[in-house]
């Protein structure tokens, strides 16, 4: 069982101050998806609008925590729009995207660099 | 709390938790080992634990008063499928299918679905108990040339 980690907040300058990237390890469940929850809402609050979840070293990420990915998506609606992109590798944790159906809702990328170019094209 | 029962030809457990978040990696770690213990590969381990997770997240959420309250769970193996019972003492609620968030639980139920091959919810006067049933993959797979 790996344990779950929120890093601190990844600022580039050459990204804007729009892009802020997040990035999670371990495992997500019911007991930790509302410290991701938090966080995410903070760097919202703070001003970030593209926001790249680095989920690399994600191994389990539950429907409580696919809550938050939704509701992330809602709260960037609610406050003039923005993007959710993650970063993720893990064929079990794409799958879970893929049934919940949030791969429709959000991009998937193999790389921070791929999700990071991606988030500047779009700027 | 685990108490093991093996008899002929089928095996039993149960383990006994709080209502706590913080009792969901225990669960997790039970449901491996009896995973692999009845030999199922690495992936349908992982969507069999999976699944449990999302069982005893949904009687954590709302099948528990407070955090004193037990779930009980227990597994039923035999030669071909093992079987995972989570019993609350809540009254099992439709989930919510409004907002982002909120429609978490019918999340939760769409994936146990999609990732056992049987999810039995018995709902009582004293609670609910969900079931989830994973066959072994050369079972499966002999069905499936039986079938075709």
């Amino acid at each position: 069982m790996r344990t779950f980690y929120i890093g601190d907040d990844v600022h580039l300058e050459d990204a804007g101050p729009e892009v802020a990237i997040l990035v999670v390890g371990g495992e997500v469940d019911y007991e930790v998806s509302p410290q991701l929850k938090a966080r995410i809402m903070r760097a919202i609050k703070a001003g970030a609008r593209r926001l790249i979840l680095d989920l690399s070293d994600v191994t389990f990420i539950d429907s409580t925590a696919i809550g938050v990915l939704a509701a992330t998506l809602e709260k960037l609606d609610e406050t003039g729009g923005g993007s959710l992109s993650v970063v993720c590798t893990h064929e079990k944790v794409i799958q879970i995207f893929e049934i919940t159906g949030l791969d429709s809702l959000i991009t998937v990328y193999p790389s921070r660099e791929d999700a990071l170019a991606a988030a500047a094209t779009a700027g | 709390m685990r108490s093991p029962n093996n008899t002929a030809g089928a095996s039993a457990s149960e383990l006994h938790v709080l209502a706590r978040r913080s009792e969901l990696g225990v669960a997790r770690k039970y449901a491996e080992d009896v995973a692999q213990a009845f030999g199922l590969d690495e992936d349908s381990r992982y969507e069999f634990v999976y699944a449990v997770n999302e069982a005893v997240t949904n009687a954590i959420r709302h099948g528990a008063s407070d955090e004193e309250d037990m779930i009980h769970m227990s597994i039923v193996a035999d030669s071909e499928r093992l079987t995972f019972a989570v019993r609350d003492r809540g009254t099992f609620v439709m989930p919510e299918v409004d907002g982002a968030e909120t429609a978490a639980g019918g999340r939760g139920l769409a994936l146990m679905a999609s990732l056992v091959d049987e999810v039995d919810l018995h709902i009582d006067p004293g609670g609910t108990t969900v079931r989830l049933s994973k066959v072994r993959s050369s079972s499966i797979e002999t069905a499936r040339a039986r079938a075709g």
